[in-house]
């Protein structure tokens, strides 16, 4: 039987969901709160507010996709329809590729589901180094866990698929630390097609769960929907000016969406949501938006194994290594946590960068390869300050990043550890993903060769998944755009509640964290506005 | 101008984008060549010429299908550049256009890359302008042969065509039709 379409039914009881494409005529919209975003954040946000009775109108600038447009579990399809830039997305120079998504649900309708809380080591380093309060390990439990319980948030019980039990015996092998991976699945198939949208609505992403919600409480859902202005005056939030999109989901159509409420969440996650506070000139005294936008840089190494790996199928993360994560405490040489990505073809041959014959001859060892990446924690030290968004001529969003050196010593020790781990899992050959890599064959010939490579951008293949930071919260204005329960320092009525908040990177992948932290700040703003919590 | 001196211009592509201001009344360029081929958004004839030349060099496999195939394989993978392409921001946009205006204009392409004419570009030619920009020690090339492999190769693996001989067998068979029945 085919997975039942949880908005067909819903939009026929009666949800309220615009297709902003279809607008023939200007409309305004009236609301107690405006979510910007259905991510993670926008999602929670949605959730808690309209059960506390508040009503909620929720933008979207990607379009509405659901398991029914998932059901072909095509590579290219997902990249067109469910990601920034069609996947295409990257720092302004192009060094870095940038997975990030731009649908309802936002990342988590396109993540692998990783799903771990903030180490405690993050958090403390908030408090004391970036005037965070009221987030400490113990104070965020209780909400991870009303978050874990919501989502379906446990240990992957199943047996991991090939690459990640490689991760697992290298890790044994070696005597380093791994554990299971927490995921937020109910009724998972095993497929592995998490970044391609859940075929089978098993993915607890918020496209199945909070917004659903919000819609079922009388939330209003626009998608296709471009948020082009927060208008303000007299340190207040009065509208939004949003520009819905034409079915290609990129042309403005003309249509416009006026949008008012008593309070604005912004959580278009980071890079578009600084980007959308950049753009509409909201008060920023101490030239803080954009600044300190940081990505977990993530390098990777491909193993020849001696057997079919088969890495485009099975639960595409299940096992990961905190070995090099803290090992010289929070601010010493860059962590990094050892993960598996899954290899759909189309990455593949993007990440090869290899051409002719090379490139035929590789493609063809995929069924055998496994890949190990390395997501380093960028943003502990002042000598790792993050990246910068700014507007293109269009108002649209620009990372500039500058990997610094003290992220790149940390990529050629994660190369070095990932050799080391593969050819400890029996690989026959391993190839770090850089221009002038080769495969080598032993250990000894990987790591002289690993010592040797020139260590530049684009020369190395760099990417990242987790983008943060931006919109950084402290309670001190000279440091934070936003204070600890995501409230702006200058505009009275707006909120920032998605990643772009973090003031550093997390050293783990970031959805949960995003969750505990909105649920957390989101129900005291519910309370702000006087709703009682449900 | 020589090779040394006109590589020394800059880091960057807007340095070979002054260069393509001042030279198009030289390279012949005109007006047309600057729009969209008909059923693209962002390729244009030269962008076309380009890519048509490049896909069976960085793609091994679409260089020996027969003659009809490979017209229509190279068109099916132009159609997935072109919605790659156009997708990008509009900084994005912006330094491909600059460095496809570099490509497409006669002296600059002869001198950077060695290749006279993209239509009747030998593979050898085109090779060894890969080679040659991917080990340059100026970054603005490696980014910019980067940026050409990656979208070409990209563009072809994504299509089913090309998986049986990377051996994915396609979407997972218990989960696909259970999806689709």
């Amino acid at each position: 039987m085919a997975f039942p379409n949880i908005y067909t039914t819903g939009i026929a009881s009666g949800w309220k969901v615009i297709d902003a494409s279809s607008l023939k005529a200007p409309l305004t919209l009236d609301a107690e709160v405006a979510i910007v975003g259905t991510g993670a954040g926008g999602g929670v946000a949605a959730e808690i507010l309209s059960r506390a009775g508040l009503s909620v109108v929720m933008i979207e600038e990607g379009p509405l996709k659901t398991s029914d447009s998932f059901k072909d579990m095509d590579e290219a399809r997902a990249y067109r329809d469910l990601y920034q830039e069609g996947a295409g997305r990257a720092t302004s120079d192009g060094a870095i590729s940038i997975l990030q998504g731009r649908c309802v649900g936002g990342s988590t309708t396109v993540n692998w589901t990783s799903s771990f809380r903030t180490p405690g080591q993050t958090l403390a380093h908030w408090a004391s180094q970036h005037e965070v309060a009221g987030h400490s390990e113990k104070e965020m439990a209780p909400w991870f866990a009303k978050m874990e319980e919501r989502l379906g948030i446990a240990p992957w019980a199943m047996a991991p698929n090939e690459n990640n039990s490689i991760l697992q015996r290298g890790c044994k092998a070696l005597g380093w630390e791994s554990h299971v991976i927490p995921r937020n699945v109910k009724g998972c198939l095993d497929a592995g097609y998490c970044g391609h949208g859940c075929p089978a609505n098993a993915k607890q992403s918020m496209l199945v769960t909070t917004i659903p919600s919000a819609l079922e409480h009388g939330a209003t859902l626009l998608h296709r929907l471009r948020v082009r202005q927060v208008q303000h005056a007299a340190n207040k939030v009065e509208g939004l000016v949003c520009d819905a999109l034409g079915p290609d989901g990129r042309t403005p159509t003309g249509a416009t969406v006026s949008v008012k409420a008593r309070h604005y969440v912004i959580a278009g996650g980071a890079i578009n949501s600084p980007a959308l506070l950049l753009r509409s000139q909201v008060p920023d005294p101490y030239k803080l938006l954009g600044k300190r936008t940081f990505i977990h840089p993530v390098n990777l190494s491909v193993a020849t194994m001696p057997k079919r790996v088969d890495a485009f199928y099975g639960t595409p993360q299940s096992v990961a290594s905190d070995q090099f994560q803290w090992k010289d405490g929070v601010t010493g040489p860059i962590g990094y946590k050892l993960e598996v990505p899954p290899l759909a073809v189309g990455i593949t041959a993007g990440i090869s960068n290899l051409f002719g014959l090379e490139l035929k001859k590789s493609m063809a060892q995929l069924p055998n390869y496994n890949a190990v990446l390395a997501l380093l924690r960028d943003g502990f030290v002042p000598q790792s300050e993050g990246g910068q968004v700014r507007l293109g001529s269009d108002g649209s969003p620009i990372l500039d990043y500058e990997v610094s050196p003290y992220v790149w010593d940390g990529i050629r020790r994660a190369f070095l550890s990932m050799a080391e781990l593969q050819f400890a899992a029996g690989a026959a050959s391993v190839r770090p993903a850089h221009l002038d890599s080769a495969n080598y064959t032993t250990w000894n010939e990987a790591r002289a060769a690993i010592l040797a490579l020139p260590l530049e951008k684009f020369r190395a293949t760099l990417f990242t998944a987790h983008l943060m930071g931006g919109c950084g919260m402290s309670e001190n204005p000279r440091s934070g755009v936003v204070n600890s329960q995501g409230r702006h320092h200058q505009l009275a009525n707006l909120s920032v509640m998605d990643a772009s908040t973090f003031p550093t990177s997390l050293g783990v992948n970031p959805q949960l964290t995003i969750y505990g932290l909105v649920a957390q700040n989101v129900s005291a703003l519910a309370g702000e506005l006087g709703a009682k919590l449900q | 101008m020589s090779r040394r001196s006109l590589l020394k211009v800059g880091f960057g592509f807007t340095a070979a984008a002054a260069c393509t201001a001042i030279l198009p009344g030289l390279a012949g360029c005109s007006s047309s060549d600057k729009i969209a081929v008909a059923g693209f958004r962002f390729l244009n004839a030269g962008d076309v010429a380009l890519f048509s030349a490049l896909i069976p060099v960085v793609v091994s496999d679409v260089a020996v299908l027969d003659a009809a195939q490979r017209t229509q394989r190279i068109h099916t993978v132009l159609g997935n550049i072109d919605a790659a392409c156009s997708d990008l921001v509009v900084h994005q946009q912006g330094e491909l256009r600059k460095l496809m205006d570099l490509l497409a204009i006669g002296l600059l392409r002869r001198l950077l890359t060695g290749v006279g004419n993209w239509s009747d570009a030998s593979r050898q030619d085109i090779e060894a302008f890969l080679v040659r920009w991917r080990s340059s020690r100026f970054a603005t090339l490696t980014a910019g042969v980067n940026a050409l492999m990656k979208l070409t190769s990209v563009g072809y693996y994504v299509l089913p065509d090309a998986w049986p001989a990377v051996g994915y067998p396609g979407p997972l068979k218990y989960v696909y039709d259970a999806a689709n029945s």
